[in-house]
């Protein structure tokens, strides 16, 4: 059985590796080589680094980055954590409905969100107009404290996800015991609950972190020109004066550094606090007194409300009549016949790439999964961390490195449909390929060598019994990537050419072009493209196993 | 009916050697069974031997056949797993069906088959059940059905009742006992517990670190264990030393004097000045010398240092010398056999029932 033989496996192994090299390693290898060349693309050792270290205007976008980020970080927890507490430990009415809509939050782009608030309360939005016609002044939205709101708003949602599944795992004897051995309830939190959750805790305040460090349309659509390190990279790199592909890499550097800097202190940080924890009584619902309960409620209600509205201001701006970034109370189809006018493209462009995408990062995300759960060598650990590498670097530098890397013979890829593929297979890749191994390995081994010695051939009983048990991750795997996949807009913008523009891309331009109107169709339709497959998942699987990253 | 030999079988993890050189010889439809602590090597013999595991040195022989080179689904092996290994996507009849699939057997055939498998086991009536409805019994005895309907060369079983609770676990014992005598399948069956072991086997061979010590029949390896480990691992004992004084009464028995001051005649050889040691059973010690002559009996005086009433038994617990400890077990006590904490009692065990031991009894 163990004997190494050039079998299919062995194929998959290499499939895998060639894929992330090519697609991933290669091309970010090349922006970091890039970061340290000159205008002759000699070799300068760390001429652009001098130049990103001494000016200002480029020195700043790292400053406002790691700000806003730990700002976002810090925000989400709060939001997040305090969410998930009043959920699972107090009798709030409407609990299903208040992580339904958490979950939702999640669905739309966050440069959707940052747009939508720039609806409501940008310089023409909804509510300022409103208010400006009986006289109220009102500031706008423009500027860092918009981008921390769109990015608070936009992904407390990990941290009340992995929070409340934490809190699920943690027995009612845990606490009991704490009490009972005479630690008052402040201190049993901090010494008994808090310690166990702590791993989910880090982890979705990492996601928070490198989610924000990565997002590129936020702070373009809502920052009005503050920098951050994905905004300045795209515009060293797209350049109406000629780009600087070398400082636009410098940048890029900079942002691996700093996401796989955080990704391997939390790895490292949850490693030496993973508990093995045995649930068989989940935490009781406390009871709580009048203002206690209200004041949850009210907050519970209000974070909601508020991560509710990006999607229900775009739904509803979408049927209204516009002018420009003008909207006018009414209904109309406006937006959507100009829409299926002008861009259908760009509409078909989005649902091909995106479903041939998640076609392919399934195909080879459960058979790679396969192998990290079943016949975990070295190489494969190796190819595991390098894929979830995917999940570290933001979408403007795989953007960049595709174009750096594929833009020259042998092989170009620019200017096709391909390079946009290649950028969302790699990018999603980790989704199926998490779900898949988490369910292998609850999968018991036994299962498979019941059926190898009842006479079935290995493959054929991957094929027989392994696959139809991975059946739910599979498909939470796909919705994940499918969700994620099409929004996106970081490598999308930089990637696309004439023809094969995007939804994203198209949301983007409109919005630039401050037609608001076709902009929240786009949008509208996009939301709703996301949010079917991942609902026929829910209903199929259940909320857990949907989302059980 | 399948012989199984296995011929010097080699192991290791990294360094450290799992299985270190076994040999054994199954005769046909026989339950065999490899019992040893946890970590001695059974497990992981069982998976060689279903090809599961590949052996580092070797060879597995079904009668003359050498399995060594042939895949697992090719041995036509039957394995029942400890956890069941049931496949959870599948209906009971669906599982007991699954390795006649594997072989095209017709459906009339395999309809026929599933039936006649349900009923030996019981499950009648709950082929269309789904296996997360059935209780841990049930579930295993779908895993056996599922293993026996391929009609094995041989049953592989790995500790395939520790998951069940103590009543149920009798039960499928005697379930599996019987079907195994009427099917006359040559059958491996591992565990960890030695009284499992001795129900169930008609031959048992005992393991410890990677080697076997001992097989035998289940009262060959209780009544005359090879060693230390094996007197202790099935069963419990009593080990007594002493101090060779002279020749026994009889060839094969010596006159010794014991560490805690009494003369008997134990079994042994050897000159005076040797060390000698015997192993007595709990059981075997009695609170009065019975019939035969007085001579044939030895006697034993200690402190009763802990009581535990069983109802159809009365262990005690005995401080014989300072570093000696001794269990006794007197079986249907009346009020006569009872006796507190710190109360002394003789005790007396036939000179037959001494079991020899060899010295700082290392593997035979």
């Amino acid at each position: 059985m163990a004997r190494r033989r050039r079998d299919f496996w062995w194929t998959v192994t290499v499939l895998g590796f060639l894929s992330v090299l090519a697609f991933l390693v290669y091309p970010l290898g090349t922006v970091f080589v890039t970061s340290f060349t000159g205008e002759e693309k000699r070799f300068v050792l760390a001429d652009n680094y001098h130049r990103f270290l001494t000016h200002r205007y480029y020195y700043s976008s790292l400053i406002n980055s790691l700000y806003l980020s730990a700002l976002a970080t810090l925000g989400a927890l709060l939001v997040g954590t305090t969410l998930a507490f009043a959920v699972a430990r107090y009798p709030l009415p409407g609990k299903t409905f208040l992580r339904t809509a958490a979950n939702l939050a999640l669905l739309s782009p966050p440069f959707i969100g940052a747009y939508s608030w720039v609806v409501l309360f940008g310089r023409m939005g909804l509510v300022n107009r409103a208010l400006g016609t009986i006289g109220w002044g009102l500031p706008t939205i423009y500027g860092w404290r918009g981008i921390l709101l769109v990015f608070i708003v936009q992904y407390f949602p990990f941290v009340f996800l992995l929070v409340s599944a934490a809190l699920r795992s943690v027995d009612q004897s845990i606490e009991d015991a704490a009490l009972s051995l005479g630690s008052p309830p402040r201190r049993t939190f901090t010494t008994a609950i808090l310690p166990v959750i702590a791993p989910s805790l880090t982890a979705g305040a990492l996601l928070v972190f490198m989610a924000t460090m990565a997002d590129f349309g936020t702070p373009m659509i809502i920052g009005e020109g503050l920098r951050t390190l994905p905004t300045l990279m795209y515009g060293e790199f797209i350049n109406e004066l000629g780009g600087n592909p070398a400082m636009a890499s410098t940048l890029g550097s900079f942002l691996i550094l700093v996401n796989s800097a955080a990704l391997m202190a939390q790895r490292y940080y949850a490693f030496r606090r993973a508990y093995n924890v045995v649930c068989i009584q989940p935490l009781r619902v406390q009871r709580a007194g009048g203002v206690r309960l209200m004041v949850l409620t009210l907050f519970a209600y209000g974070v909601v409300a508020v991560a509710l509205i990006p999607s229900l201001t775009i739904i509803i701006s979408s049927f209204m009549p516009t002018r420009g970034p003008v909207m006018y109370a009414g209904f109309s189809l406006q937006s959507y016949r100009t829409i299926f006018h002008l861009v259908p493209r760009a509409i078909a462009n989005t649902f091909l790439l995106t479903a041939l995408a998640v076609v392919l990062d399934v195909l080879l995300g459960v058979l790679v999964a396969y192998l990290l759960a079943r016949r975990r060598s070295r190489a494969h650990a190796l190819l595991d961390g390098l894929i979830m590498l995917a999940y570290a670097i933001p979408g403007t530098v795989v953007g960049v490195g595709l174009i750096v890397v594929f833009n020259r013979p042998p092989i170009i890829l620019t200017g096709t449909w391909v390079i946009l593929l290649v950028s969302y297979f790699i990018r999603h890749l980790p989704y199926p390929v998490r779900s898949c191994t988490a369910m292998l390995q609850q999968i018991d081994l036994r299962v498979e060598e019941a059926s190898v010695s009842l006479g079935v051939p290995p493959f054929r009983t991957f094929l027989k019994v392994t696959l139809p048990l991975m059946f739910p991750a599979i498909l939470s795997g796909a919705a994940l990537a499918w969700m994620t996949t099409i929004g996106e807009l970081s490598s999308s913008i930089l990637l696309y050419s004439g023809p094969w523009a995007t939804m994203s891309v198209a949301i983007f331009t409109e919005v630039f072009s401050n037609h608001f109107g076709t902009a929240s169709a786009l949008a509208s339709i996009l939301i709703a493209a996301a949010f079917v497959p991942l609902f026929l998942t829910y209903r199929m699987l259940g909320e857990r196993a949907a989302l059980g990253m | 009916m399948t012989r199984i030999r296995v011929e010097g079988i080699v192991k290791r993890f990294g360094d450290t050697p799992a299985i270190n050189g076994v040999s054994l010889d199954v005769r046909p439809g026989e339950l065999f069974t490899l019992v040893g602590p946890s970590g001695c090597g059974k497990t992981t013999l069982l998976r060689i031997i279903a090809g599961l595991l590949e052996q580092d040195a070797g060879h597995i022989l079904f009668n003359e056949d050498r399995m060594d080179d042939v895949p697992p689904y090719l041995r036509n092996i039957g394995v029942v797993f400890q956890n069941y290994a049931i496949f959870p996507h599948l209906t009971v009849g669906e599982n007991i069906a699954y390795g006649l699939k594997a072989r095209r057997v017709p459906s009339e055939r395999i309809a026929a088959k599933v039936a006649e498998a349900a009923r030996l086991v019981q499950l009648e009536g709950l082929v269309d059940r789904m296996p997360a409805q059935l209780s841990g019994g049930q579930q295993q005895r779908v895993v056996l059905a599922r293993a026996l309907t391929i009609e094995p060369r041989l049953l592989l079983m790995d500790e395939p009742l520790s998951n069940l609770d103590a009543k149920l676990r009798v039960q499928i014992r005697s379930l599996i006992r019987q079907l195994q005598r009427e099917l006359r399948i040559t059958t491996i069956y591992v565990t960890h517990d030695q009284e499992e072991a001795l129900a169930i086997s008609d031959t048992i061979a005992v393991m410890d670190r990677g080697r076997v010590l001992q097989i035998g029949r289940p009262w060959e390896l209780y009544l005359t264990p090879a060693g230390r480990f094996v007197a202790d691992f099935i069963g419990t004992m009593n080990v007594l030393r002493g101090t060779v004084t002279g020749p026994g009464p009889a060839p094969g028995e010596v006159i010794a004097a014991m560490a805690f001051g009494e003369r008997w005649s134990v079994p042994g050889a050897g000159g005076s000045g040797q060390p000698v040691s015997v192993g007595v059973r709990p059981e075997s010690l009695q609170l009065a010398p019975g019939p035969g002559p007085e001579n044939s009996w030895q006697p034993l005086t200690g402190t009763v240092s802990e009581v535990v009433y069983l109802g159809s038994v009365v262990r005690y617990q005995l401080q014989v010398a300072d570093a000696l400890q001794v269990t006794a077990e007197i079986h249907n006590p009346d009020f006569s056999a009872l006796h507190g904490v710190g109360e002394r009692l003789r005790l007396w065990v036939a000179a037959s029932r001494l079991v020899p031991l060899p010295e700082e009894g290392g593997a035979g």
